[in-house]
């Protein structure tokens, strides 16, 4: 039903726009300017199908012009958020997960190998230059494929074991990329928080282009602006996604005006942004925002004493009894969003580990079920999250149309009396005076658990998760250490178990990339070499010696290749129901929630929301270009 | 003389290599380097890492080379007047530090002055009535000024304006002014705003200056010649003026030395809790990423001030108190 309507609202504006769609009112701060010929009126600015945004939710409607939104970030660079909750990508994901284009007017898709992208035409650069097929041609040849400018190749998501695609301009608003295999990551990286950006603003960088003014004139000019050489300052010139360069023309609904280093960034109103709102008009709604630098510990106090009008990054879960205290006071409202990753703390069995008794265990699924069955999930929600998070084995969440309930509870029950009798059928019967268990070496069983030692959340759990372990006859040891040491401590397989969170995406659709179940890098923490193998085209790390995690891999490459969604949900599910059952990660508690303050005036805002990286570039898929303040309200 | 000064320049050289070479070390102590820390920071935000951007960044800044060879690089370079380059900036150090650079000399000269102002005359009334209650009860208030945190006070501060005023504290020019030009009004704000922090980073100055001045004074006003002087019937002012006070002052011209660095780095803390655009809260900031060459200049220039500092003090002591000699050994 909703989607119903959300497609005929589009067919709707689609249908009326182009023939000559009733021009709204200029964006009050900006009509100055036209009635000064400063800035060609709001028809000349807007390509000729702007792209209508309708948001399906029931508090949602549209909005006044006016206000300045203000933030708090921590360091300069966090500036690079204005361009993740900005979000204007090519192709990007709306409030159900759904791929659409934005920056695009159309797009086809021939079974995820030739992707034609049709630009909107009179679609322009801020800086009112036009944005076309130029400028992936420009991306394409003078960036991607120049061996100073990409010493390394191609972006990673536009290989296919290790072949790129054909490009080719078509006209001045169509482009196209052509595989010889499918490529189903190409979208969901042009849609990413930190996207894959294949096109530039190529009028405004030639300038810095030894191809286009003459290698001894770029080079001059480089080490007159104290870079090495012309690459090394076309790179810090080129940095759409950094949002350091405010010459820099965007497609984002807000420009950076302010050049590091500062404490104060000032983002004002793109003229050029290609997206109105159901009554024509341009949006933004909201004019200015300020982001205002300070220390990353004085956020949560200054977000509490009303400082902010919208503000989630660096506020933690056990700020909220603090920030909820100021509500009242300060006139703002704080929501509670759900995080998107899999468990908020999660145990990784390390397979890889060096030890050799230690590392038959772990490749032992009745061992790694035995300790998920020691978890007694309940006592770590009550005790550490307030009861507020749920008990479930590190899975997606409820939220993917890929989830099932059963993944969620296997082996995630406490149970001790099954996890002895598991242990017991191991053949691990011997045990020390203590009560503890002998490896079958003779080593009692000190099973010593490295941490990043960032968080003391992680230690708490471990506390507890420790007591019940003991009653399974097994001495779990935390190890706190610093964060480089962890990783290189997992890699090298000197570590038997770390603790980390859980899947990062927990929200996925089939088309997503499923990298995270299957071992894919060395980054995964439960079988960092067998990640490696695949992440270095087996040229490194070890082939997986479980036929399980085979099976993973190969279902890997049948999502890769696969040209139907339903073949993508079918490795989907499988992959999920292996790890379900074979338990290579154990979740603790997910439902890990995320405080937001939110002004009180400001609206649009969903109260409830899910807080997520990729995708949905944290407030990105909420459409912040839509949220306004309402003058009734005063802030 | 000039060849006392020669001779303590020349010393300046080995010093400052020396302090060069633990500040390098010191910085590369923390296991990584600052990619490494950029990565852990993105991923501690729930962020993910384009691998190829950091293989091109580790190659570009040279983080894969030996130590002794970043080391060369870095300290051949400062020796042409290049600092090195920011990574978390992306732009050389010089162009990091400039603006804040004038914001902060400017409190820390408001600073030292107030301090100044306020110590002098309490410390003297202190000293001259000693055990009196104007004594006590100004020594008590300095005793809190020293014994309170100043990043303690400057949140005290923040809170009871924040609750009682409704107006917040810091940054130290109003909003519109950050990163525009410099002009009247700009100055004007800026000094509206600064009695805050200068405030807050003088209490405890203050307090030290008073004790040190009364403890001097103290001793001064003990001595025969004092007593001398009241005896032949000089009016009390003029005696303390012309002689005690100049004796005890040679503690305030030897503390140059550590007021030169303070001038650019003082009260890093307190910055931080006020978000106040000084030096110290980047410096702060570049030690915890590693930005080593942002951190190692900035130290470097720290160190050099301090050996200049010190000189200048030494040189002016010479000057200002006959007493003092440059050389010849045992004098007594």
């Amino acid at each position: 039903m909703t989607m119903r309507w959300r497609s005929v609202a589009l067919l709707l504006a689609l249908l009326l726009l182009p023939a000559g769609y009733a021009i709204a009112e200029e964006p009050p701060s900006l009509a100055a300017d036209v009635a000064a010929n400063k800035l060609p009126p709001l028809a000349k600015r807007l390509p000729r199908t702007p792209l209508v945004v309708t948001v399906d939710r029931e508090d949602w409607t549209t909005g006044r012009y006016g206000g300045e939104l203000h933030m708090l970030m921590a360091k300069d660079r966090d500036i690079r958020m204005m361009v993740v909750y900005g979000y204007a990508r090519l192709v990007g994901y709306d409030e159900r997960l759904q791929l659409a284009p934005d920056i695009l007017q159309s797009l086809d898709n021939v079974g995820n190998r030739v992707f034609t992208l049709h630009l909107r035409p009179g679609h322009r650069w801020s800086d009112g230059q036009p944005f076309t097929s130029e400028d992936f041609r420009y991306f394409w040849e003078d960036v991607a494929n120049n061996k100073e400018l990409s010493p390394f190749g191609l972006p990673r998501a536009l290989l296919v074991d290790n072949h790129g695609p054909t490009f080719e301009v078509l006209d001045a608003t169509t482009v196209r990329y052509t595989w010889d295999e499918p490529n189903p990551q190409f979208l969901a990286a042009l849609a990413g928080p930190s996207p894959l950006f294949i096109y530039r603003p190529a009028h405004y960088l030639r300038q810095f282009h030894a191809r286009y003014v003459g290698l001894a004139k770029a080079n001059a000019r480089a080490v007159a602006e104290g870079s090495r050489d012309w690459a090394g300052l076309y790179q810090k010139m080129d940095e759409q996604f950094r949002f350091d360069n405010p010459a820099l023309p965007t497609l984002e609904p807000w420009i950076n005006t302010t050049p590091l280093p500062t404490t104060r960034f000032v983002l004002v109103r793109n003229p050029y942004f290609h997206r109105i709102d159901a009554n024509g008009r341009q949006l933004p709604y909201i004019d200015r925002v300020i982001v205002n630098i300070t220390d990353d510990k004085l956020i949560p106090a200054r977000a509490g004493a009303g400082n902010v009008d919208l503000q989630t990054r660096y506020l933690r879960f056990d700020n909220y009894t603090f920030l909820k205290q100021g509500e009242q006071r300060n006139h703002y409202r704080v929501y509670l969003w759900e995080k998107a990753i899999g468990s908020q703390v999660a145990l990784y069995p390390n397979l890889n580990v060096e030890d050799r008794t230690w590392q038959k265990l772990m490749r032992d699924v009745r061992f790694r079920r035995a300790l998920s069955l020691g978890v007694d999930r309940h006592e770590v929600n009550e005790v550490v999250y307030f009861g507020l998070g749920k008990e479930s084995a590190n899975t997606i969440l409820p939220r993917s149309p890929l989830f099932r309930p059963e993944f969620r509870t296997a082996w995630a029950a406490f149970d001790v009396k099954r996890a002895n009798a598991l242990l017991d059928a191991i053949g691990l019967t011997k045990r020390n005076e203590d009560g503890i268990r002998l490896l079958p070496d003779g080593r009692p069983m000190n099973l010593i658990v490295d941490t990043s030692g960032e968080s003391t959340e992680e230690t708490d759990v471990l506390e507890l998760v420790r007591g019940t372990w003991h009653e399974l006859g097994i001495a779990m040891f935390p190890r706190p250490s610093q964060r480089e040491v962890f990783r290189k401590r997992v890699f090298s397989g000197k570590s038997m178990m770390s603790v980390w969170s859980g899947l990062s995406n927990g929200i996925p659709t089939p088309d997503m990339s499923p990298g995270e179940l299957a071992p894919t890098t060395q980054e995964q923490l439960q079988w960092p070499m067998w990640g490696q193998y695949y992440e270095l085209n087996h040229k490194g790390g070890e082939a997986p010696a479980l036929p399980d995690v085979q099976e993973l891999a190969r279902l890997f490459q049948q999502w890769r290749t696969a040209t139907t969604t339903e073949v993508r949900t079918q490795a989907w599910q499988r992959m999920l129901e292996i790890h379900a059952d074979e338990v290579y990660t154990i979740g603790i508690v997910t439902h890990a929630l995320q405080p937001v303050v939110v002004r009180n005036s400001l609206r649009n805002v969903p109260a409830d929301g899910v807080y997520s990286w990729d995708p949905g570039a944290y407030f990105g898929m909420y459409h912040p270009d839509t949220f306004w303040f309402d003058a009734g309200e005063r802030r | 003389m000039l060849q006392y000064v020669v001779k303590r320049v020349l010393m300046m050289i080995p010093t400052l290599i020396a302090v060069s070479v633990i500040v390098f070390t010191i910085i590369q102590l923390p296991p990584g380097n600052y990619l490494e820390s950029y990565i852990a920071e993105l991923e501690a935000q729930g962020e993910t890492v384009d691998q190829q951007k950091v293989a091109f960044l580790r190659d570009y800044y040279g983080l894969d080379k030996p130590l002794p060879e970043q080391y060369l690089r870095w300290a051949g370079g400062m020796l042409k007047g290049d600092f090195g380059y920011s990574f978390e900036f992306n732009m050389p150090v010089t162009r990091v530090i400039g603006d804040r650079m004038l914001l902060t000399m400017i409190v820390s000269m408001v600073t030292i002055l107030f301090t100044w102002c306020v110590a002098f005359p309490i410390g003297i009334y202190s000293a001259t009535h000693q055990y009196s209650w104007g004594d006590y009860g100004l020594s008590l208030l300095g005793f809190l000024g020293i014994a309170i945190p100043n990043f303690m006070l400057a949140l005290v501060m923040m809170y009871v304006a924040n609750v009682v005023f409704g107006t917040t504290i810091g940054g130290l020019m109003a909003p519109e002014y950050i990163g525009a030009p410099w002009t009247w009004d700009k100055i004007k704000s800026v000094l509206e705003h600064s009695w805050i922090p200068v405030i807050v980073i003088g209490t405890s100055g203050t307090a030290g200056m008073i004790r040190r001045l009364r403890a001097n004074l103290l001793d001064e006003l003990q001595k025969q010649y004092v007593v001398t002087a009241r005896a032949k019937g000089l009016p009390p002012r003029k005696v303390l003026r012309k002689y005690p006070l100049r004796m005890a002052l040679n503690f305030f011209i030897s503390d140059i030395g550590s007021l030169l660095p303070h001038i650019i780095s003082g009260a890093e803390i307190t910055a931080v809790v006020l978000s106040l655009p000084t030096t110290g809260p980047m410096l702060l900031n570049a030690l915890k990423s590693q930005d080593m060459y942002l951190a190692g200049s900035f130290l470097m220039f720290l160190a050099l001030l301090i050996v200049v500092g010190v000189l200048v003090s030494d040189l002016a002591l010479v000057a200002l108190d006959p007493r003092i000699r440059l050389s010849g050994g045992v004098a007594r």
